[in-house]
C-alpha cells in the first residue's frame, strides 16, 4: 500500500514538474546566438547586462543569449542553411551580412527602423552599412577607428611631439630608434589580418580618404599612383623596422607581446584600433601615462586628419524567425538608452559593445576617462563633418578583403611588387563588382 | 528463412549500422563536396554550375602551386627525418632492459599532447625574446635571433620539425612493437655468425619489420596531404606563403574567402592524390610485392 502511494506521489510530482513550466510559461522566447569569450568575462557580462536586464524590464518576452564558441559564424551558417538558427543573428561584420543577405537569410528591418526611429539614433555611416537595395537589414554591435596611442610621459621626457607630416613622422621614428626603442609596438602572431590595419592606415593618411572612397565606388583604380606610393611607403617603413624592430619580430609578436612593448617603454607609440583602450589599462602602476591622437596625415592629398570608419560585429533578424516583432523589440531595447550602452561598453573597456549612436558630452558619466570621452565626442564631431576614412575589413568584399593582408606578406618579402599586388586587388574588386558582392559604402 | 540467417548475410547485419553511418556522415557529404567543385557556391547563397572553371583557375593559381610544392617537401621530410629517428630510437630501445616502459612513455608523450599545446610550447621556444635565443645568445650562438617560424627560408621546415617532434614517438611505438615480433633465434644465429649491430639491424630487424615499415610509409604519404593543424596554428601558412600547404589553403578559401566551390576543387584534387597513392599500394600488394 505504502509502496503504491509512493509511486503515485512520485508520478504526480514528476508530471507537475514537467507540466508546470508549460502551463505557466506564456512569454515569447527570443533566441540570440553570440560569440563566446569566457576568458574576458564577456559571457557573464552579456547575461547580466543585457539578458537579465531586458528580461526584468518587461514580462512579454524572454530573451535567451546562447554562446556558440569563439566563431559564431560557422554554427550560424550551418543553421541558416538548414532553415533554422536563432531569432537574432550575430555576424563578424559586413562581409557576412552581405553573404547572409544574398542568401535570403535576413529579415528586412526597414519597418522596425521606421517604427522605432533607428535612423535618427544610429550614426548615419553605420546605418548605411546595413542598407541593401534600399532596405535596412543589420546594425553594428560595435564601432572602431584607427588611432595613435603613445607613452605621454616618454614623449614629455624626450621633448618629442606627435608628427604632423611625413617628414616629422620619419624624423620622430629615427629619433625613437636612436634611443633603442621601436617607433611602434605591433605584431601579427595569432592574427595575420593585422597587416590590413597598416595598409588601411597608409591608404587613408597618404592616398587620402577621398581617393579611397573613389576606389571603393569604382571611380578610381587601386593601381593608381596614390595607392602604389602609399604601399611603397608602408613597405619602406616596415623594412626600416618601425614596427617591433624588424619584419621577423613583427611576425613573431602577439597581442600580449605588443601590449607589453608600449607599456614597458620598448616602443613609444602604437597605431591600432580603438580596441587598444583596453591595452592602456596596462599603464596602471607603470609610472607612465598615455594619451591618444588621430593618425598623422602623411601627404597633402590626404586632407584633414580623419577617423577611419569601422564596425565590429553586427545584429540582424533571421528571415525564418517566428517572432520577428519581439526580436525587433529586443534590438530596440538595446539601442534605446545611450547611458546604458555607455555603461556597458565602459565595462568592456570600449573595445566591445560600443554601439554607433549619436553620443554627446552630456551622455557620459563623470567617472568616464576624459581621454576616452574626448575620443568618442571628437569621433562623432569629425565624422559628422565628413572627415572620415575607410577600414579595409568593413568596406572590402570577401576576396579583396583577405587578399589585402594575406598577399601583403608577399610584397614585404619581395616576391611580388606593389604594382602586381594592387593589380590583383583591382581584379578582385572588378570581379566582386560584377557579381554585385560589394559592401554598401554610403555617399561621401 | 534459412537465407535470412545465412552466414554471409549475418556479417552484413553486423556491418550495417557502421555502413549506414559511414554513408550519411562520410560518403554522401564527400560526393556532394565533389559536386560542389563544379560550382561557384560561397557557402550561403545560390549554387551556380560553372563547369571546370575552378580547376582552370586552380592551375593558374600561384598560391596553389606553392602549396602543392610544400606538400611534396612535407611528405619527403616526414618520409625521412622522423622515420630515421624513430627506427634508430626503436632499435636502441629494444636493447634497453630496464625502465623500458618509462622510455616508451617519454617518447610517446608528445603524441598524446594536443597539437595546440605542442604548438604553443614551440612558438614560445622559437620566440626571439623569451625562447631558445636567450639561452643560446649567452653561448654566442645567434641562430635563434629571429623566430624560425617567421622567416621565409625556415618556416616550413620549422613547422615540419614541430609536427615531427610530436609524431616520431608514434612511429617509435609501432616500430618497437614490430621489432618485438622478430624471432630471437634469428638474432642468435646472427650473433654466432659474428654480425655487428648494424648488420643485425640491416639483415634481421629491418626485413622482419618491413610490413610495418611499408605501412608507416603509406600512412605518412596519406597523412601528409591533409596536414593542417600545425601550419594553421604556428604560421597560418606565412610568412608570404612560405609554409602554405594544401589543407590550410583549402580552409582559407572555404572559410575566409567564402569560395566553397573553389575549396572543394582543391579538396577533390587532394582526394584524387590520396586515391592514387592507396591504389598504387593496393596494386603492389596484388602483384604480390613483398610487404
Amino acid at each position: 500500500m505504502l509502496k503504491n502511494n509512493i509511486k503515485i506521489l512520485s508520478l504526480l510530482i514528476g508530471l507537475t514538474t514537467l507540466l508546470m513550466p508549460a502551463i505557466g510559461h506564456t512569454k515569447t522566447v527570443i533566441t540570440w546566438w553570440n560569440y563566446s569569450n569566457e576568458g574576458s568575462g564577456l559571457n557573464n557580462a552579456l547575461k547580466e547586462e543585457i539578458e537579465d536586464r531586458f528580461n526584468a524590464s518587461q514580462s512579454e518576452i524572454e530573451l535567451q543569449i546562447i554562446f556558440k564558441g569563439e566563431d559564431v559564424n560557422g554554427p550560424t551558417r550551418t543553421a541558416l542553411l538548414a532553415g533554422a538558427g536563432p531569432d537574432i543573428i550575430t555576424s563578424s561584420g559586413s562581409t557576412y551580412v552581405r553573404a547572409y543577405y544574398d542568401g535570403g537569410f535576413l529579415k528586412s528591418l526597414e519597418p522596425y527602423a521606421q517604427k522605432y526611429g533607428w535612423k535618427e539614433k544610429i550614426l548615419p555611416w553605420a546605418y548605411n552599412l546595413g542598407v541593401f537595395d534600399g532596405e535596412f537589414y543589420s546594425f553594428p554591435q560595435n564601432y572602431e577607428s584607427m588611432i595613435y596611442f603613445y607613452n605621454k610621459t616618454l614623449f614629455e621626457e624626450n621633448g618629442w611631439k606627435l608628427p604632423t607630416n611625413l617628414t616629422e613622422y620619419e624624423n620622430l621614428a629615427a629619433e625613437i630608434k636612436s634611443k633603442n626603442m621601436h617607433p611602434f609596438a605591433y605584431g601579427s602572431s595569432g592574427w595575420q589580418p593585422t597587416h590590413e590595419h597598416l595598409a588601411g592606415n597608409y591608404f587613408n593618411t597618404f592616398a587620402g580618404p577621398d581617393n579611397v572612397y573613389k576606389a571603393l565606388v569604382g571611380e578610381k583604380k587601386w593601381t593608381d599612383t596614390e595607392f602604389v606610393e602609399a604601399l611603397e611607403l608602408l613597405k619602406k617603413h616596415m623594412m626600416d623596422g618601425y614596427w617591433s624592430g624588424s619584419l621577423e619580430n613583427y611576425y613573431a609578436n602577439d597581442w600580449d607581446g605588443f601590449s607589453a612593448q608600449i607599456t614597458n617603454r620598448e616602443a613609444a607609440m602604437m597605431q591600432i584600433g580603438t580596441w587598444g583602450f583596453e591595452i592602456m589599462e596596462g599603464f596602471k602602476g607603470s609610472g607612465d601615462d598615455w594619451d591618444w591622437a588621430p593618425l598623422t596625415i602623411l601627404s597633402e592629398d590626404a586632407g584633414e586628419p580623419n577617423y577611419q570608419l569601422s564596425i565590429g560585429g553586427t545584429m540582424s533578424i533571421n528571415a525564418a524567425s517566428k517572432n520577428p516583432d519581439a526580436a525587433a523589440e529586443v534590438l530596440n531595447w538595446i539601442i534605446s538608452d545611450k547611458n546604458r550602452v555607455l555603461d556597458f561598453t565602459a565595462k568592456r573597456n570600449y573595445g566591445e559593445w560600443l554601439l554607433p549612436l549619436k553620443y554627446e558630452e552630456s551622455d557620459f558619466s563623470p567617472s568616464v576617462d576624459q581621454r576616452i570621452r574626448d575620443y568618442l565626442v571628437d569621433f562623432a564631431k569629425a565624422t559628422g563633418n565628413g572627415n572620415y576614412g575607410y577600414t579595409t575589413w568593413t568596406f572590402y568584399p570577401a576576396n579583396a578583403g583577405t587578399h589585402i593582408w594575406k598577399d601583403m606578406e608577399s610584397v614585404w618579402a619581395g616576391d611580388i611588387s606593389v604594382v602586381e599586388f594592387l593589380a590583383e586587388q583591382q581584379k578582385l574588386w572588378d570581379k566582386a563588382r560584377d557579381a554585385n558582392e560589394l559592401i554598401p559604402v554610403g555617399k561621401r | 528463412m534459412k537465407n535470412i540467417y545465412s552466414e554471409k548475410l549475418v556479417s552484413w547485419y553486423f556491418l550495417s549500422p557502421i555502413l549506414f553511418i559511414h554513408f550519411f556522415v562520410i560518403a554522401l557529404p564527400s560526393i556532394l563536396s565533389l559536386a560542389l567543385c563544379f560550382t561557384d557556391w560561397n557557402g550561403f547563397g545560390k549554387i551556380q554550375f560553372i563547369g571546370f572553371q575552378n580547376f582552370t583557375e586552380l592551375f593558374d593559381d600561384r598560391v596553389f602551386k606553392i602549396a602543392v610544392w610544400h606538400n611534396f617537401i612535407w611528405t619527403i621530410f616526414f618520409l625521412t627525418v622522423p622515420i630515421a629517428i624513430a627506427l634508430l630510437g626503436a632499435f636502441i630501445l629494444t636493447g634497453v632492459k630496464r625502465f623500458q616502459l618509462v622510455y616508451r612513455f617519454i617518447f610517446f608523450f608528445p603524441y598524446i599532447l594536443a597539437s595546440v599545446v605542442n604548438c604553443l610550447i614551440w612558438k614560445y621556444l622559437f620566440h626571439p625574446k623569451h625562447g631558445l635565443h636567450t639561452f643560446f645568445e649567452d653561448l654566442g650562438i645567434n641562430f635563434f635571433q629571429n623566430s624560425l617560424l617567421t622567416q621565409k627560408e625556415t618556416s616550413l621546415l620549422a613547422v615540419g620539425f614541430v609536427d615531427a617532434w610530436h609524431f616520431w614517438g608514434f612511429l617509435v611505438v609501432i616500430y618497437i612493437t614490430a621489432m618485438y615480433q622478430v624471432d630471437d633465434t634469428l638474432y642468435e644465429a646472427a650473433e654466432i655468425e659474428g654480425a655487428s649491430k648494424w648488420q643485425k639491424f640491416r639483415y634481421v630487424t629491418f626485413p622482419s619489420i618491413r610490413p610495418m615499415f611499408v605501412f608507416s610509409i603509406l600512412i605518412i604519404m596519406i597523412w601528409s596531404v591533409p596536414a593542417f593543424d600545425y601550419v594553421y596554428i604556428l604560421t597560418g601558412g606565412g610568412p608570404a606563403y612560405s609554409s602554405e600547404v594544401l589543407a590550410n589553403y583549402l580552409h582559407f578559401q572555404a572559410f575566409r574567402n567564402m569560395n566553397v566551390g573553389y575549396a572543394s576543387a582543391i579538396g577533390a584534387l587532394m582526394f584524387i592524390y590520396v586515391f592514387i597513392i592507396t591504389g598504387i599500394f593496393g596494386l603492389l600488394r596484388r602483384l604480390e610485392w613483398e610487404f
